[in-house]
C-alpha cells in the first residue's frame, strides 16, 4: 500500500537519502534497520512529510504523497511515532492522547480508541493525569506511540521505540506492537536493534549511508553474514 | 551550623543594605519626617521576616529551628544596620562640611539626613552628625532583624497548630472586593476629606485594589452558583465604576482597559501559541491609524486628495465609530497575516527579532509617509464615538467603551482557549514537528494566531485613537510592544485574568505611583526582576504553567532551603528558577 520510489533527499547540501525504494503491504511488520546516520529516521520523516523528497515518488494506495504537507498525511492514515520519544513533556497523559486525535473529529471514536490505547497500556491509565515530562523513559516511548495510534492510523511509523530502554521493557514495547499489528495496523518500524526488530518483522531492510543495501523476509535477513557481521556481533 | 547561620545572616543583610541605600537615595525619609527610622525599621523587619523564613513553600517555615534563626535575624540586622549607619553618617559629613551632593544624588540633602536621626534639618549644617546617632540607627536595624526572626518562630507556631475551621473566613475574600467598592464610592462623596490632597489618588489606587481583588474573588468562589453569583455581583460593581470615578481616575482606567485588551490580543499570540512578537504595537498601531483616515480624513493629505478627486465631502467623519469597527480589525488582522507569513518557518530568537523589525517598520512608515499619516505632526481631530447622538469621547464614556470592549475579548479568548484552536496552539508551542505529525496544519494555526491576536490589538487601537483624539508615530514605539509584553508575564503566560492584573500592575500602579516621581520607573524595574524570581510563573498563572513551574519545587522537609532573596544575591538558580528557564 505504501511505496517509495528513488527518493532522493536532502539536508540542504548533504545528500541524505540516495534513492531508496521500499513497499509496505496492507498488514505487514516492515522492519528498516541499519547503524547511526544511515538515513532511516530521514526516511520516515520524508514518508511523513516533515521532510520533502527533491527527487522520487512516494505513494499510498497509489496516490502520490510525497509533496503534501505533514497534516494531510497524517489525516490519510500515516501516523508517525518520532525518535526520541518527542512526547508533549509539559501537557499530561491524557493531553498528549488527546492531541494524538487532532485531525479526527468523530468524538465517541476517539473516546473507544482512547480505552483501546489504555488497554495496550495500561501504566498510561496509571498516569493519565501526570505530566508527560514526569514518566520514565518505557512510559513514555508507550505514550508517543500511544499518541500515534490516536489517530487511528492505517500505518504506523515508529521510529526507534527501543532506544535507551531496558531489555526488558524492549521485549514488552515489541510484544505490544505484535500485538497492534495483529489488530490490523500496518507498521514500519525503524531499529538499531537490529535482533528484535527482525524477530518480529515480516520482511526487512538494510540502510547504509543513505542506500538500500539488503532486502528481503526477516528471517533471510537475519541469517544473512553481511546482518550478522554488523549488527549482530557476528 | 553556627557559621552557616551567621553567613546567612550576612547575606541577608548584605541584600537589605542595598535596599535600604536605595530608599534612602530616592529619598524616602524625607516624605516620612522625623519617625523615618522607626517606620524603616519596621518595613525592614518584614523583609527580615520574608528572607528568614524562606520562599518557596509553607513546609520551608516549620523546619527553621529558633536557634539559627535568631542568630542569622541578629546578624542580618546588625550588619544591615552597621553598613546603612555608616553610611548616613558618611552622607551626613559630607553635607555637614558643606559639600553638595544634590548634583549627583539629587535627594541627599540634610532634611532626608535629618529625617533619619530624628532631628531638625538645620542640625545637620551647624552640628554635623548627632551624637549616638550611629549606634541608634544601628540598635534599630538589629531589633528589626531580631523581630523577623520572632515573625518567622510565630508563623511556624501558627502553622504547626491546627485550628478549628472557621467556615466564614472563606467568605472574606468573596466580599472583600465590594467593601472596596463601598470605600471608593465613599471617598467620592462630597464632604469626606480622607487622604487630604492625595484622596484622589487614594481612590484610584482602591479602584484598582477593587478589580484586582474581585478576580481573586472569582477564583476563590466555588465553581458553580456561587461563583455565577459572585461572577454577576463583580459585573455590576465593575460597570458601576465609571459613573463614580472622576475624570482622571477614569481616564487612567480607560488606558488600562485598552491595554487588557491589547495584553489579551497579545496573550493569544505569546502564551497560547507561543510565539514571541516584540513588534505587536504595529497592529494596535494600525488600528488606530485606519480609525484615524476613516473618522479624520482631513488630516491625512492623501485621503482629502482622493475624497476631493471623488468629489466627496472630506471634512467630516466617513463612517461612525461602529462602522469603523469591522474596518479596523480586518485591516489590524490582514496586517497580522502579513506579518505571519514570512516568520512562518522562524522560531524563537529569530521569530522575536523579525518581529522587532516588523514594529519599527510600521513606525517608520507613519513618520515618512507624511503623505498619508502627515509623518510626525499626527493625525489630529479624530472624531469621538457617538451613540444615540451623544459624544462618547470623554474619558468616563472611553473608560466604559474599553470595559465592554475588554469583556468581548476576554470571552473570545476563553473559548479560543478551549477549542480546537486553542488545541492546535498548544500542541505548536509545545513541539511543532509533533503537532504536525499528529495533524496539526501548522501553517494555518500559526496565521491564525497572528491574525486573532492583531485583530484584538487593532479593536484597542481604535479606541485608543478615540481616546487620545491627536495620534502620532510617537504613540506607537516599541514601549507599547514591551509594555504588553511584560503585563502578559507579570500576570501569568497564557491567563486571562492575569491580563487584568498585569494591566492593573503595569499601565495603573505607575500613575498611582507618580508621586514617587522620578525613581518611578527604577523602582518598577527592581519589581520586577524580583517578581520573575520569586514567582516566575507570573501573578495569576494558568493552571497549566504553574504545573509546569513548580512541578518540582517541594522542598525536602529540614532542607535550610534558602528564601528568594538570597538566590538573589548568591546567584544558585533553584530548581523552580531552572524550570522557568526553560
Amino acid at each position: 500500500m505504501l511505496v517509495l520510489d528513488q527518493i532522493h533527499t536532502y539536508y540542504d547540501r548533504i545528500h541524505a537519502l540516495k534513492g531508496v525504494s521500499l513497499t509496505v503491504q496492507q498488514g505487514e511488520i516492515v522492519t528498516l534497520i541499519g547503524s547511526n546516520g544511515a538515513g532511516k529516521s530521514t526516511t520516515l520523516r520524508t514518508i511523513s512529510g516533515l521532510l520533502n523528497p527533491r527527487m522520487g515518488s512516494i505513494t499510498l494506495d497509489g496516490e502520490p504523497i510525497d509533496h503534501l504537507p505533514a497534516h494531510e498525511i497524517t489525516r490519510l492514515g500515516i501516523s508517525h511515532s518520532p525518535e526520541g520519544r518527542k512526547i508533549f513533556a509539559r501537557l499530561t497523559v491524557e493531553e498528549n492522547l488527546e492531541l494524538g486525535a487532532f485531525a479526527r473529529k468523530d468524538k465517541p471514536g476517539i473516546r473507544e480508541d482512547m480505552n483501546r490505547v489504555m488497554d495496550l497500556f495500561p501504566r498510561l491509565r496509571e498516569r493519565l493525569h501526570q505530566r508527560g515530562g514526569t514518566l520514565s523513559g518505557g512510559e513514555q516511548q508507550m505514550l508517543a506511540i500511544g499518541r500515534a495510534l490516536m489517530s487511528r492510523p492505517r500505518i504506523l511509523l515508529l521510529d526507534e521505540p527501543s532506544m535507551g530502554l531496558a531489555p526488558l521493557l524492549v521485549e514488552q514495547i515489541f510484544r505490544i506492537i505484535e500485538n497492534i499489528n495483529e489488530q490490523g495496523t500496518t507498521i514500519l518500524l525503524v531499529e538499531q536493534n537490529a535482533h528484535v526488530a527482525l524477530s518480529i518483522a515480516n520482511r526487512a531492510y538494510v540502510m547504509e549511508t543513505g542506500v538500500i543495501v539488503l532486502e528481503g523476509p526477516a528471517a533471510e535477513v537475519l541469517a544473512s553474514p553481511q546482518v550478522r557481521e554488523a549488527y549482530l556481533g557476528g | 551550623m553556627l557559621t552557616r547561620s551567621i553567613q546567612r545572616g550576612l547575606r541577608i543583610g548584605a541584600i537589605s543594605f542595598g535596599i535600604l541605600t536605595y530608599l534612602i537615595l530616592v529619598g524616602l525619609p524625607t516624605r516620612i519626617g522625623d519617625a523615618a527610622m522607626p517606620v524603616l525599621a519596621v518595613a525592614m523587619a518584614l523583609l527580615f521576616w520574608i528572607s528568614l523564613r524562606g520562599g518557596v513553600s509553607k513546609q520551608d517555615v516549620s523546619a527553621r529551628a529558633p536557634a539559627p534563626l535568631f542568630t542569622a535575624g541578629t546578624m542580618a540586622g546588625l550588619f544591615a544596620g552597621a553598613l546603612t549607619a555608616t553610611l548616613i553618617a558618611f552622607f551626613t559629613g559630607l553635607l555637614a562640611d558643606g559639600v553638595r551632593l544634590q548634583p549627583i544624588f539629587d535627594k541627599i540633602v540634610p532634611q532626608n539626613m535629618a529625617a533619619l536621626y530624628g532631628v531638625m534639618p538645620g542640625v545637620i549644617a551647624t552640628e554635623g552628625i548627632p551624637a549616638l546617632g550611629w549606634l541608634r540607627q544601628t540598635l534599630f536595624l538589629t531589633a528589626s532583624g531580631i523581630v523577623g526572626a520572632l515573625l518567622v518562630l510565630i508563623e511556624r507556631s501558627i502553622r504547626q497548630r491546627s485550628f478549628p475551621r472557621i467556615p466564614w473566613l472563606r467568605w472574606v475574600p468573596l466580599i472583600l472586593p465590594f467593601v472596596l467598592l463601598a470605600f471608593v464610592i465613599w471617598l467620592g462623596m462630597p464632604g469626606v476629606t480622607f487622604g487630604g490632597n492625595n484622596r484622589g489618588t487614594i481612590r484610584l489606587l482602591a479602584t484598582m485594589v477593587t478589580i484586582g481583588s474581585g478576580i481573586f474573588a472569582l477564583r476563590a468562589a466555588r465553581p458553580g452558583a456561587e461563583q455565577r453569583v459572585f461572577g454577576l455581583l463583580f459585573f455590576l460593581a465593575i460597570a458601576y465604576l465609571p459613573f463614580t470615578l472622576d475624570q482622571f481616575q477614569n481616564s487612567v482606567m480607560g488606558i488600562v482597559f485598552i491595554f487588557v485588551m491589547i495584553g489579551l490580543g497579545l496573550n493569544i499570540v505569546v502564551g497560547f501559541a507561543g510565539l514571541l512578537d516584540l513588534g505587536y504595537v504595529a497592529f494596535f498601531a494600525i488600528g488606530a491609524y485606519v480609525y484615524a483616515f476613516l473618522a479624520a480624513p482631513f488630516s491625512s493629505p492623501w485621503v482629502t486628495a482622493q475624497l476631493q478627486s471623488l468629489g466627496l465631502p472630506y471634512n467630516q467623519p466617513l463612517v461612525s465609530y461602529w462602522m469603523a469597527i469591522p474596518i479596523t480589525m480586518v485591516a489590524a488582522g490582514i496586517g497580522g497575516v502579513l506579518l505571519g507569513i514570512p516568520v512562518l518557518r522562524l522560531r524563537g530568537d529569530y521569530l522575536a527579532i523579525v518581529t522587532l523589525g516588523f514594529g519599527e517598520i510600521i513606525r517608520l512608515f507613519m513618520l515618512n509617509l507624511s503623505d498619508l499619516t502627515n509623518g510626525p505632526r499626527g493625525l489630529l481631530n479624530i472624531a469621538p464615538p457617538y451613540l444615540f447622538g451623544i459624544n462618547f469621547g470623554s474619558p468616563r464614556e472611553i473608560f466604559i467603551l474599553a470595559l465592554i470592549g475588554a469583556g468581548i475579548v476576554a470571552f473570545a479568548a476563553y473559548r479560543l482557549d478551549g477549542s480546537r484552536l486553542g488545541r492546535a496552539w498548544i500542541a505548536m508551542r509545545e513541539d511543532e514537528d509533533v503537532a504536525q505529525a499528529t495533524g496539526v496544519n501548522l501553517v494555518r494555526t500559526k496565521l491564525l494566531a497572528f491574525a486573532i491576536g492583531a485583530l484584538f490589538a487593532g479593536l484597542a487601537g481604535q479606541l485608543y485613537a478615540a481616546r487620545q483624539v491627536n495620534i502620532f508615530p510617537e504613540n506607537f514605539s516599541l514601549f507599547v510592544s514591551i509594555d504588553a509584553l511584560s503585563l502578559v508575564i507579570v500576570g501569568g503566560m497564557g491567563s486571562i485574568p492575569g491580563v487584568v492584573i498585569g494591566a492593573l500592575a503595569l499601565k495603573g500602579l505607575p500613575e498611582v505611583l507618580r508621586g514617587v516621581d522620578e525613581y518611578r520607573i527604577v523602582t518598577f524595574a527592581a519589581l520586577l526582576v524580583l517578581m520573575m524570581i520569586v514567582r516566575p510563573e507570573g501573578l495569576v498563572p494558568s493552571t497549566r504553567r504553574r504545573r509546569e513551574l513548580h512541578e518540582d519545587a517541594e522542598p525536602i522537609a529540614g532542607v535550610d532551603a534558602p528564601s528568594a532573596l538570597e538566590q538573589l544575591a548568591t546567584a544558585e538558580p533553584t530548581a523552580t528558577q531552572k524550570a522557568g528557564r526553560q
